[in-house]
């Protein structure tokens, strides 16, 4: 990221709404050159923020400036002149030309009596290459796709050559590549130094494409930084009520969003104790599964870095953890084995076994709980010289249940636990 | 976009040529048949000073024209208010009649006729007071419509149908209190031109002129608005200023044509509609366009009525009516997919 430019937009202990304030008391300032992503629940007054600007808001309280001049003293054509907003839907209810739709962006810039110039045509021109809707130019708008549309109006916005563009989750009709295509557009244009405030309700959109993301919820702007650091288990639980695996995406880099549990969707618990062995990724579903299903779920050693890590934290259970690719030491592997002992069931996942996990299966066999054990324990799990097959072959002959699917784990465990 | 639409200029000759011809047979056919020569002379005499010395010259200039000519000045008013009010209320069904505008011109122009005033004071006073009339029911049946600041359509023209019959009544309460009035009154209501005179085409013109003038230089706002009331003013339309210039402006076009020919329905609905049907939306082609096609409209139908049951006449309101009313029946059975 480059330096930032100027202030561009700046929200002053703003309080904005209707009839009655929707946020208040919110500072926030978007820069030249900057994407901000507002994020938050529906209803928080995330796009309330945007309207106030254009004048479909009103500014209640403290101060909303533009380009360092108080809003009040804009009139509609010069804040056109600065402002371009992208709503959320668009209609279209009528037969102008494509091109003659994104043409009605160019008003601010005209007088009265004056007529498209050839620097007009050529600002519609490159608004309508840029949107890849060019091709379009002599369609009626009125059978155009909803995601045509969409990247019609916002040729009309760029059309207003905007120092601000305000974009009110601006790809919820648009599918994948028309997403990224949009996204990527406002990107650059960001990065050739327009300042852009846009709400997502995408969370991984908006940790891609945002500079800063700002989380807006109980009528007021919560954290504000960076998306690794505003995107965070603690915030999603507080401003989404969703508990979440926050990642980072491989090929982008971006904090990636894998929501993993809502708030009020656990049932009422079932009063039986399941313990899992898992690692490996092999028991995130599982362990989700388990907790939806309303068993109390807790589990053994597993390493930072891990999905099933994550899981478990997002979870919020009980395990034993360890940082990456720490070894099952002895005293880890007394605690796992603490655990497993307290549990009604014991399940061991498909995870492979080597000397650093060998303990966690120790813990489960030694347990003494009914234990299932998944899929089979052949050369392409087991890499211990036959230290976790002969654990596992004990397992089995004093008695636990062979699952080959999650289904049959599932199925295992409500008849184990007489349910 | 239709072809038509890239050739400005042109549309609107065509349709002056065919205003022109319309305005010609006008004058020709009626009661008494009038050569295109005799017209012509009629017309070359006037303007040279030596008017009055034919032998139809006296038909043609004191009745045949003026008549015309009004029912042109009519047409365009009513087309007019319609493609504003078509695009301010993004609403193919709107027009001054439906709208209620119209019965709030005419009880302001039968208050201004009842309360006497004739010649040029009544040439002044009854436009004015419809004008103040249709103003006010404007403003009635908008704030009527509008719930929590959206104007549904079915809102919209049950309030201007609801507004229309109230005036309407109160229009007949008027008339019965001055009943020495009242026969030229209803006279007027049924929607005739057979009163026109240079005096009264004199005060339409100016009220044409007036109320065209702002819609036509902000043609460009007449086009965003049908965007949406919000867009628009992202866009850079101060829509609320706006919405009273083409409001007022209306109101204007709508009081001079019923102050001197009463209540004409329809062709403020047909008329826009029908053009934008053939030269798409853009309102600086549509709104001349309309305003042009609409006196041709109505001077077709003045025509009609005078000489169908010759030598009885149709009021002209009538003819509308029997014309358009299936027209709306139409429009409002494929309104859910309506594209303006």
């Amino acid at each position: 990221m480059t330096a930032l430019g100027d202030v561009a937009l700046q929200y002053r202990d703003a309080t904005l709404g209707y009839h009655q304030p929707v946020v208040s008391d919110t500072t926030l300032a978007v820069h030249s050159g900057e994407v901000v992503g507002l994020i938050g629940p529906n209803g928080a007054g995330k796009s309330t923020m945007l309207r106030a600007v254009t004048g479909g808001a009103r500014v209640l309280g403290g101060t909303l400036e533009v380009l360092g001049r108080s809003l009040a003293t804009y009139d509609a054509r010069s804040l056109a002149r600065v402002v371009a907003a992208l709503p959320q839907t668009v209609s279209a209810t009528f037969r102008f030309s494509a091109r003659e739709f994104v043409e009605m962006g160019r008003h601010p810039h005209l007088g009265r009596f004056s007529d498209l110039s050839a620097h007009d045509r050529a600002v519609i021109d490159q608004a309508m290459e840029r949107t890849d809707t060019a091709r379009l130019a002599s369609e009626p708008v009125d059978t155009l796709s909803g995601g045509d549309l969409q990247r019609l109006t916002l040729a009309q916005t760029l059309a207003q050559e905007p120092t601000v563009l305000l974009l009110d989750e601006p790809t919820s009709h648009l599918d994948l590549n028309h997403r990224l295509q949009v996204l990527d557009l406002v990107r650059r244009l960001a990065d050739e130094g327009l300042a852009v405030l846009a709400v997502f309700h995408d969370l991984d959109m908006a940790a891609r494409y945002s500079d800063t993301l700002a989380a807006v919820h109980d009528g007021g702007i919560g954290p504000c930084g960076s998306p690794r650091e505003v995107l965070t288990g603690a915030l999603l639980g507080d401003v989404f009520g969703v508990s979440a695996v926050i990642g980072t995406d491989a090929v982008t880099g971006s904090v990636s969003v894998t929501p993993v549990l809502r708030r009020g969707e656990t049932p009422q618990p079932l009063g039986v104790r399941v313990h899992v062995v898992g690692g490996s990724g092999t028991a995130a579903r599982l362990l989700r599964r388990l907790v939806l299903e309303g068993y109390e779920v807790t589990a053994g050693a597993l390493n930072a870095g891990d999905t099933d890590h994550e899981v478990a934290v997002a979870l919020g259970l009980r395990f034993v953890p360890l940082p990456p690719f720490a070894p099952v030491d002895a005293h880890a592997e007394a605690e796992a084995a603490a655990l497993a002992a307290v549990a009604d069931i014991v399940v061991v996942s498909a995870t492979p076994f080597g000397s650093a996990n060998l303990g966690n299966l120790r813990s489960a066999v030694g347990s003494g709980a009914p234990i299932v054990l998944v899929g089979s324990l052949g050369p392409d799990r087991d890499f211990t010289n036959g230290a976790a097959a002969a654990l596992w072959a004990d397992a089995l002959a004093s008695g636990a249940v062979a699952a080959a699917t999650e289904d049959d784990v599932m199925d295992a465990i409500s008849e184990v636990s007489g349910r | 976009m239709p072809r038509a639409a890239r050739r400005p200029a042109f549309v609107i000759l065509g349709l002056t040529v065919a205003l022109v011809g319309a305005v010609m047979a006008g004058v020709a056919f009626g009661a008494v048949p009038v050569s295109l020569a005799d017209i012509v002379g009629a017309v070359t005499r006037a303007l040279s000073g030596r008017g009055g010395s034919g032998a139809n010259d006296a038909l043609v200039l004191g009745l045949r024209i003026p008549r015309v000519a009004m029912a042109a000045l009519v047409g365009a008013c009513l087309s007019g208010a319609g493609v504003l009010y078509q695009a301010l209320f993004k609403n193919a069904l709107a027009d001054p009649y439906i709208l209620g505008v119209s019965a709030g011109a005419g009880l302001g122009a039968v208050l201004a006729l009842a309360l006497g005033g004739v010649g040029a004071i009544a040439a002044v006073l009854v436009p004015a007071s419809a004008f103040v009339g249709a103003t006010l029911t404007m403003m009635l049946v908008v704030a009527i419509a509008t719930r929590a600041g959206r104007m549904e359509t079915l809102s919209l023209l049950l309030a201007g149908v609801a507004v229309s019959y109230t005036l309407a009544a109160l229009t007949s309460f008027a008339m019965v209190m001055r009943r020495e009035t009242m026969a030229r009154i209803v006279f007027w209501m049924m929607g005739g031109l057979q009163s026109a005179t240079w005096q009264y085409v004199a005060v339409v013109g100016v009220m044409l002129v007036a109320g065209l003038s702002l819609p036509l230089a902000y043609s460009r706002e007449l086009d965003i608005i049908l965007l949406g009331d919000e867009r628009a003013g992202q866009l850079g339309v101060d829509v609320k200023r706006f919405e009273r210039m083409v409001l007022a402006s209306a109101s204007l076009m709508v009081a001079a044509a019923v102050s001197v020919a009463g209540l004409i329905g329809f062709v403020g609905l047909m008329t826009p509609h029908m053009t934008r049907l053939v030269l798409g939306p853009r309102h600086r082609l549509l709104l001349p366009a309309s305003v042009i096609a609409g006196a041709i409209v109505m001077v077709l139908a003045d025509l009609f009525a005078r000489v169908v049951l010759a030598p009885v006449e149709l009021p002209v309101g009538i003819v509308t009516a029997l014309a358009g009313g299936p027209v709306f029946v139409w429009l409002l059975m494929r309104e859910r997919r309506r594209s303006l």
